[in-house]
């Protein structure tokens, strides 16, 4: 018998429809599982693959959709079950096969969820074993909601098992996963995995599936699975019916099939009927195995960017080589300047953000994996995770939410040895580098000789030449004359070759004055070589401008729209050294207006000394917006704008002190305690605090007892505010507490939080408990002024 | 997959106008309350909402005193057998704005604290506007009990457990629970809306 991958190259297949939608006529009552009936009615379910197999159907869905080990106890024998009775139902049958039927465990993976991504692939790891020991001919991975959730299973499925893997996703009216991801991402990603057929079921009926299929005909280069749902479930007379019946149906399964849709079955409300009429009807149309589609993509969990003739850019911002405060940011785990790094850039239109977390010092690989979790919480930018470390790559890899580009392979044995598998097994667009035994050619030819040898290296590892993007190498021309002609010429060639090619363009002006006036011009003449990708400063004028130009130039801006659209933002946009207006410092801070509160704080410094902005301004425009507050004559989302408009001012100031003239005594320990994710109350103290000038050690949310204490004691900080809004968590609070005076009797603790007050602050020891967040700034400037004295 | 009862609503960010007093209660202002930056934070968070409910109707045996028996789940407890008193079916029902919501909020949880702070409570409004919109769509020509949510009187939350199941708000929602069965989108409801039997039964929601 043919396998299922070996079939479908050939003629088109056949899925199964609904199985809920048929086993309610066979007296399943409404809300419970089906799968049990594996064990309790298996006649039933056989008879349901049966009637489908005589429909014409020749891909039979185990009825194992919701089974696992969160679910069900007993997940193994009702997964054993199920294939047992789709084994039996295909008995005798040379062209039906088993689809072993794995849905998603309806749990949300970090970070917007609680489940880890390691345990979401343990957890169908232990599925996919049970499937390929009792011997099934392919893994369906259906209902996928989610991206990342879906690349866990892809990956249980891969590591434990030899199966094909077919992979259907749910789309909803916007075209989209419920978690965001459009077609052209899951096409990104999951053909980068490796699987096998891919596409979308449920949800939907045929007629809105037709509105996708144009894309994954045109991006898809593995077969294209269509399980619609017979259009949308009514209530009518009591009773649950769908809006398409089966001839219905069937007539727009056609039309999926001239779109290019090589596997077509049904979902909910779809019975044998449907299945037998859909195949009736495109039985005799023409067949063909789509074609290999030659697009070069890099994905997030929401979309793809294709590299193609239109520039991408990629931020360069999170390296840390010449960047002291990034370098200080990633040695203390100070996420939050990172983040901010990857937002602005995002917002400054890369494309593209690099991320290299690699300092001597510090674990690489916990450092990489932090970056990507924490930035793909806050950017949905795809990334190119930039490392010379293995072992750094493979775990970033294996943790990224979609299809990242990878920085780098170069020529050398040792290179291509360490780094192809890995991206073979996580897949990826791979950056090489034109570099090998015998560094870096003096002459393009040989620089292309390199990204050839690579290609067909990575050939060999079944990773495609489309995933390959050559970086030629762009050396300083104040030590290399040459090197921008040889880089230019290289790019040419790689671009007449049909080969992407990226450059870290900014490295060509290293040691000279006025570097952007020749990166921006080298940029130019790289694009016009047909340079695809410039790792760049996203946050740089010439080479903004640049890129806009060309673009306008070379047709690839519709009507100059976004050019237009640049160029009035950068005439519109307000400098430091704008025309006074009648705002003062004073008044911005109390009005809450941050940009307004940068400019004035520097028009300020010009003639007044550093800590008299502080003391004469900043510090008397908070007082009064928080008396105000406390009179009840401002409110709160007032008192956090003024808060960050004082802060903004306060970092101006602050670059004009001297590091052992700040205040920096003024010091607190914020955190919410065990067990609480909510952590609002928390962050409106933490503003407020950054703006009165003290430093904050802010751990975060659900912090254990022992972290807080260490901390305390790391920083020597005698100030600690907790905060909880639950009940359940006051008794973390309380052991915290009690945690923090063993360790030392002089640390001062304040609580807040919406379950408090004064009497529970007093039952569970609290030193201080504060109504509200300016209520807390006062406690800690009477603590360090109690402490000065 | 088994959910042919479950009927999904979907609404427009403009087709649903947010409390003023819901929001108010959120941000610690009084009703009249406004501000360039929160008007701001508004048409931003409706850039990216996506209200959608799943419910449906199902009956409920109150035979025994104290104890809600909805066939799919059966629930102990005085405070909402209280609440559907003389009912015989009620609607259960999940609503969401979406992860998208969750998105944002994590990102300005990063950039700015007030601008977090007024869209966490916008968003929160958001919902519970959402869920009187919906709640009012039901009512028409059927008379209901207020809606109760797990979590309110003696209720444990642990009952969202069946109750999303039953709807199979996962595939029709996104809405997942975590160890404590806290939701995720974050603004998402559970509720219970008993159907009024007769016509002395109150409307209105606790």
């Amino acid at each position: 018998m043919k396998t299922v991958c070996e079939t479908m190259r050939e003629k088109r297949l056949y899925f199964d429809g609904g199985t809920g939608t048929v086993l309610q006529g066979m007296g399943l009552p409404a809300g419970q599982s089906p799968e049990r009936w594996n064990l309790e009615q298996p006649d039933k379910i056989i008879a349901l693959h049966r009637a489908y197999l005589e429909a014409g159907c020749n891909i039979l869905k185990t009825n194992t959709f919701g089974l696992n080990r969160e679910k069900f106890s007993n997940y193994r024998e009702l997964i054993e079950a199920g294939i047992a009775c789709a084994k039996e139902a295909v008995k005798g049958r040379e062209d039906a096969y088993v689809a072993y039927d794995m849905g998603p465990t309806g749990r949300l993976l970090e970070p917007l969820g609680d489940l880890t991504f390691e345990e979401a692939v343990s957890i169908f790891a232990d599925n996919i074993k049970v499937a390929a020991a009792c011997g099934v001919d392919l893994v369906l991975i259906e209902t996928m909601n989610d991206s990342y959730e879906t690349k866990a299973a892809v990956l249980a499925a891969k590591e434990n098992s030899d199966l094909p893997v077919f992979v259907t996703n749910v789309y909803d009216g916007s075209g989209k996963l419920m978690t965001g991801a459009d077609p052209k991402a899951m096409i990104a990603l999951l053909e980068s995995l490796g699987v096998d057929a891919l596409g979308m079921n449920c949800s939907l009926g045929p007629d809105k599936m037709l509105d996708i299929m144009g894309t994954f005909r045109e991006y898809a280069s593995v077969p294209v699975i269509v399980n619609p749902n017979a259009g949308l479930p009514m209530v009518q007379d009591g009773q649950t019916v769908y809006s398409i019946g089966a001839e219905a149906f069937s007539d727009y399964m056609v039309q999926l099939a001239e779109k290019g849709a090589s596997i077509l079955g049904g979902c909910c409300g779809t019975t044998p009927a449907f299945i037998a009429r859909t195949v009736e009807k495109t039985r005799s149309l023409p067949y063909a195995y789509p074609q290999e589609k030659n697009w070069t993509m890099v994905s997030s969990y929401t979309h793809a960017v294709v590299i193609d003739s239109d520039p991408i850019l990629i931020g360069e911002r999170i390296n840390p080589t010449g960047k002291p405060k990034l370098k200080a940011a990633l040695r203390s785990g100070d996420m939050n300047y990172v983040l901010n790094e990857a937002i602005r850039q995002t917002e400054a239109g890369a494309h593209i953000l690099d991320v290299n977390a690699g300092l001597p010092e510090i674990d690489e690989t916990a450092s990489m994996c932090g970056c990507i979790t924490a930035i793909q919480a806050v950017t949905d930018v795809p990334l190119q995770i930039d490392s010379t470390k293995p072992e750094t790559l493979a775990a970033a890899m294996r943790l990224y939410n979609g299809k990242p580009l990878v920085n780098s392979v170069n020529g050398t044995e040792e290179s291509m040895q360490a780094v192809l598998p890995i991206v073979q097994r996580y897949g990826g667009g791979l950056i090489a580098l034109t570099i090998d035994e015998n560094g870096i050619p003096d002459r393009a030819e040989e620089r292309v000789r390199i990204a050839e040898h690579i290609i067909e290296r990575a050939a060999q590892y079944g990773i495609r030449r489309k995933d390959i993007i050559v970086d030629p190498l762009a050396l300083t021309i104040s030590s290399n004359p040459e090197s921008a002609t040889v880089t230019l010429e290289t790019v040419r060639c790689l671009h007449e070759k049909g080969i992407k090619t990226s450059l870290g363009i900014s490295n060509i002006s290293f040691g000279l004055p006025q570097r952007d006036l020749i990166t921006s011009t080298f940029y130019a003449n790289a694009l016009q070589s047909g340079l695809n990708c410039a790792i760049m400063n996203p946050f740089s004028a010439a080479m903004k401008n640049t890129y806009y130009a060309f673009r306008a130039l070379h047709e690839l801006d519709t009507g100059c729209a976004d050019y237009i659209n640049y160029a009035a933002a950068e005439t519109a946009a307000p400098t430091v050294t704008a025309a006074p207006t009648e705002t003062t410092l004073h008044t911005a801070v109390v009005k809450g207006l941050k940009e307004e509160a940068i400019r004035c704080a520097g028009v300020l410094l010009q003639d007044t000394p550093p800590l008299s902005v502080i003391n004469e301004h900043i510090v008397p425009a908070l007082n009064e917006i928080g008396q105000a507050f406390e009179q009840k004559k401002a409110y709160l989302p007032q008192l956090l704008m003024s808060a960050e408009a004082a802060s903004a001012a306060f970092e101006e100031v602050k670059k004009r002190i001297p590091a052992d003239k700040t205040d920096s005594h003024k010091a607190i320990v914020l955190a919410t305690v065990k067990g609480d994710i909510h952590d609002i109350g928390k962050n409106i103290v933490r503003v407020l605090m950054e703006s009165y000038g003290f430093t904050v050690y802010d751990l975060g949310r659900d912090v254990p007892p022992e972290t807080i204490a260490a901390c305390a004691v790391d920083k020597q900080c005698r100030l600690v505010g907790l905060s909880a809004l639950m009940t359940t968590t006051v008794p973390a609070m309380a052991e915290t507490i009690e945690l923090l005076h063993r360790t030392d009797p002089n640390i001062c603790t304040m609580v807040g939080g919406a379950v408090l007050n004064q009497e529970y602050a007093d039952q569970i020891g609290a030193d201080f408990y504060g109504a509200d967040a300016m209520d807390s700034v006062r406690f800690a400037e009477r603590f360090y002024a109690a402490q000065t004295e | 997959m088994t959910h042919q009862d479950v009927q999904i609503f979907t609404a427009a960010a403009a087709e649903i106008t947010i409390n003023r007093r819901e929001l108010a209660a959120r941000l610690h202002t009084d009703r009249q309350f406004d501000s360039p930056a929160l008007a701001a934070c508004q048409q931003r968070l409706e850039q990216v909402i996506s209200y959608r409910c799943a419910y449906c109707r199902v009956p409920v045996d109150l035979t025994q005193e104290n104890v809600c028996d909805f066939g799919f789940m059966t629930i102990p407890s005085r405070s909402l057998y209280r609440s559907l008193r003389g009912c015989r079916e009620v609607y259960v029902m999940a609503l969401t704005t979406g992860i998208a919501v969750d998105r944002l909020l994590a990102r300005l949880n990063v950039t700015s604290q007030a601008e977090h702070f007024m869209t966490d409570a916008l968003s929160s409004a958001a919902v519970e506007s959402f869920c009187d919109a919906v709640c009012q769509r039901l009512r028409e020509g059927v008379p209901c009990v207020p809606r109760f949510s797990p979590g309110y009187g003696d209720v444990s939350l642990s009952f969202q457990v069946p109750l999303l199941q039953r709807l199979h708000a996962y595939e029709h929602l996104g809405i997942t629970l975590n160890a404590a069965y806290l939701m995720t989108p974050v603004k998402s409801i559970t509720a219970i809306m008993g159907i009024c039997a007769s016509d002395d039964q109150k409307e209105g929601d606790v």
